[in-house]
């Protein structure tokens, strides 16, 4: 497969020279990559690998992607195709977008390049070019089951034509994408290189703050009948652009005058490419020595290191508070630490915070042909603020979903060569950690909104949220492979997977609030308040049960994931 | 003769800290330099420099008779550079990874799998040849950076501490491959903390100390007429207290327990 998408990317070579790469350099730095991509690596006392469970993660990815996709080609139907075609690209480019930032940005910044590549006679563009052609085939391998979907339902409706023409549509998509982003890296390395990581940050929480507008301003309740007139503004966004040249086929758009744009789908890429290559590419290698990609934060010169007397005591007296043992304080402490000053952990778990709050907003607007304001008012008259509390389970899952990834993986030795006997102690007080750095607070933050603005008779529904969204996380942490806190590698191959996985573990939470939703919904036979208890004592029950068992994760459970 | 490294008025900064102070030296074609220095002191930053990866300093670096700014990738072409960590692709094996660093140089495959083996052999690693790096040790991924280093046959080879991780046979073939090299007229700049070796294989011994050279000469002109050894001179010219004094300190830091509990 990768050999295909080797020959695939490199057939248009003299293009690639023509822009100052050197062809056989770049084919043998993608040949590399790609085979160093398919090649899991070994975490501590691990000697084999095992190729299987990576090809599983594959499957998984592409049966979510798809899975996806059919979502996508759902909720952009409108009878208008370009308005259909320019939601659904839209989609596209947003998820593009954010996968590209959240999962991809340590690809495209691999600090080896520092002593493996730069050192060696291989110019600044050879070495972009191959990084935007790498990220390119593995976003290509998760587009193709995501826009399957649209492709069936485009020949069903539209005839062969529309099949035809749609690859090189989500090509021209991809390719923009790619490139506008990369530019946007580029010009911030060559700008603003010390303040990088903390500038993607903030652009993370600007993309989830477009994807609020993006979804917000689509056509209300899926109303097929929605017309593109509504939404002249439109012809700006690059997914019209691409819609748009369905006009080759024979289909008009409303907005008259607008055909033109579709010419720059093939534009914007190319001239982002361009600007890329012939502009910032010649000063990369000078650029990425400024730029501070190492993990950790910027510590300004002279800067003590260590926290604050305040800070220190804080994670320190709650580390006591929370555990009685002293591994699982140990653990505890490590992974409040690393998780403070671990850029890369901030990257993929902070947005996090934003989209709980987006997603909210878009529920609980979902259904309502009201303005934004007469929503707000309306709020207090359902109990929307179950999904509220809910929704905080995605900061956790994320947040677990990156415990385990580290660049620093193989220090986890420590583990391994200390008398640590129960390493569950270790693995309950990183879950503690999280618990109380990114689950707790945020909760109790979201309990005061809901207790102002439904009222104190929901304090029975705050406690039942917080123990059945703990018990959800700690099930959800059970049931995946058991590492220490930052002991395994970051890998390409599981990039897209874990944006999918945190999509997806969204749905699981509107099916594990769909219960108490329904309980405080349907008042049955005025029981309410009781089977609220019940409910709260079987899930405390249960969560005790569930994480006894996790506490007490033996050193066979740990090796048996370190194996997979 | 002319000098084949030329370095004029160096100087680095990071943040509003100085790396590198003014340095200035000149090193012979065929000469093993020893560049040695405490933690910290700036050679890995000078080595990265010549190397190319670090390209944001002030002053003039001048390589064969080219400035380094604007000849980056020629120069490259002459130098083999083995870094301090052993920094490689560790997912692959030795023969995937010198394959390809060989195709950076644009080598012949045949060139390429020859010098690989016959380096890789007398490193006696052939028999790892298909086996991933990241089974192995410190020494034998050392090895293999050694060997990648030399791939290309460079006329300069710069070494940041080639010999760590190595075992005792290794080092003696590393310090016989230098004087091998120097014979062949090739310029050697090398790094290292182990002094007993700086002394012996090194022509001229060059020390820098925050940032700034502090002595330059053969080891006859350091000695001064005196019979310290290397490591004495270092010790005298870069510390600033009592090594047995501080020895003393982390044993009893060691046996220290809490009277109250």
């Amino acid at each position: 497969m990768n050999k295909i998408f080797l020959k695939l990317v490199m057939l248009p070579s003299g293009f690639w020279r023509s822009m100052g790469a050197d062809t056989e350099q770049l084919e043998a730095i993608l040949a590399i990559r790609l085979k160093m991509d398919d090649r899991k690596p070994l975490s501590f006392g691990r000697q084999q690998t095992r190729k299987k469970a990576l090809n599983n993660v594959t499957l998984k990815t592409m049966f979510i992607s798809c899975l996806m996709g059919v979502v996508y080609t759902m909720i952009s139907f409108v009878n208008d195709i370009m308005f259909s075609l320019t939601i659904y690209f839209g989609y596209l480019l947003i998820w593009l977008s954010i996968m590209l930032i959240t999962d991809f940005s340590n690809v495209l910044f691999d600090v080896r390049d520092k002593f493996i590549l730069i050192p060696r006679p291989v110019n600044d563009k050879t070495i972009v070019l191959s990084k935007l052609l790498h990220v390119f085939i593995y976003l290509f391998r998760i587009v193709i089951p995501l826009v399957l979907p649209e492709m069936i339902f485009l020949g069903v409706y539209h005839g062969w034509k529309s099949v035809l023409l749609f690859p090189i549509a989500v090509l021209c998509l991809l390719f923009m994408t790619l490139f506008a982003i990369n530019l946007c890296y580029l010009l911030l390395i060559k700008y603003a290189a010390r303040k990088f990581k903390e500038i993607i940050n903030y652009f993370q929480i600007g993309v989830s703050v477009i994807f609020f507008a993006a979804i917000y301003l689509r056509p209300r309740s899926f109303d097929a009948e929605a017309s593109i007139l509504q939404f002249k503004w439109i012809r700006f966004f690059p997914s019209y652009w691409i819609a748009v040249s369905w006009n080759f086929l024979g289909y008009k758009t409303e907005l008259i005058g607008t055909q033109w744009l579709s010419i720059l789908a093939i534009i914007v890429p190319l001239g982002c490419l361009l600007l890329m290559i012939k502009w910032l590419a010649p000063q990369f290698g000078r650029n990425i020595n400024n730029l501070d990609i190492s993990d950790t934060a910027e510590i300004k010169e002279g800067a003590v290191v260590t926290s604050t007397s305040t800070k220190k005591s804080l994670y320190h007296k709650l580390a006591n508070l929370l555990n009685r043992n002293d591994t699982a304080k140990a653990g505890f402490n490590i992974t409040w630490l690393q998780t403070s000053r671990s850029r890369s952990f901030k990257m993929r778990v902070y947005p996090f915070f934003a989209y709980v709050i987006v997603y909210f907003v878009f529920i609980t607007t979902r259904n309502s042909k009201s303005t934004f304001s007469e929503a707000w008012h309306n709020l207090p008259n359902e109990p929307s603020f179950i999904i509220l509390l809910y929704m905080c389970v995605i900061v956790i899952l994320n947040a677990m979903n990156h415990l385990y990834i580290s660049d620093q993986y193989k220090a986890a030795w420590v583990y391994f060569s200390s008398p640590v006997d129960t390493p569950g102690k270790v693995l309950s007080g990183a879950f503690k950690a999280l618990w109380a750095k990114y689950l707790f607070p945020f909760f109790v933050l979201l309990s005061a909104f809901t207790l102002a603005v439904w009222g104190w008779h929901t304090i029975l529904d705050i406690i039942l949220a917080l123990v059945n969204v703990t018990l959800f996380a700690v099930c959800m942490i059970s049931v995946g492979a058991r590492h220490f806190p930052f002991s395994t590698a970051d890998q390409i191959n599981q990039s897209g997977y874990r944006v999918i996985r945190a999509v997806l573990s969204m749905f699981l939470v509107f099916i594990l609030g769909a219960g108490h939703y329904f309980l405080v919904k349907l008042d049955v036979m005025g029981l309410n308040i009781i089977l609220k208890i019940i409910f709260l004592l079987l899930s405390s029950t249960f969560l005790w049960l569930v994480w006894n068992s996790y506490s007490n994760t033996s050193w066979a459970v740990i090796k048996k994931a370190e194996e997979q | 003769m002319e000098p084949i490294i030329t370095i004029r008025h160096l100087n680095k900064q990071y943040g509003t800290k100085t790396v590198l102070n003014d340095i200035n030296l000149d090193i012979y074609p065929g000469q093993i330099i020893g560049y040695i220095g405490p933690n910290g002191a700036g050679k890995s930053t000078t080595v990265k420099i010549l190397c190319g990866i670090i390209q944001d300093y002030t002053g003039d670096v001048t390589i064969a008779g080219k400035d380094l700014r604007g000849n980056e990738l020629e120069i490259k072409k002459m130098i083999g550079y083995i870094p301090e960590l052993a920094e490689l692709y560790d997912l692959l094996t030795p023969e995937e990874y010198l394959g390809f660093i060989g195709k950076l140089y644009h080598l012949h495959d045949n060139v390429i799998e020859e010098r690989s083996k016959r380096m890789l052999d007398s490193f006696g690693l052939l028999g790892n040849l298909n086996q991933r790096m990241d089974t192995f040790s410190k020494g034998m991924k050392q090895k293999v950076l050694l060997t990648s280093g030399l791939l290309n046959n460079p006329s300069i080879v710069i070494l940041d501490e080639p010999l760590s991780g190595l075992d005792a046979n290794a080092v003696i073939i590393v310090k016989e491959l230098l004087q091998v090299l120097k014979q062949e007229g090739k310029t050697i700049f090398y790094c290292s903390h182990m002094m007993d070796v700086v002394e012996k294989v090194s022509d001229r011994i060059v020390l820098i100390n925050n940032g700034q050279i502090i002595a330059n000469g053969t080891i006859a002109e350091l000695q001064q007429n005196g019979t310290d050894s290397l490591e004495q001179i270092f010790s005298k010219l870069t510390s600033s207290g009592n090594m047995i004094q501080r020895a003393d300190d982390i044993a009893s830091a060691i046996n220290y327990t809490d009277q109250r509990n």
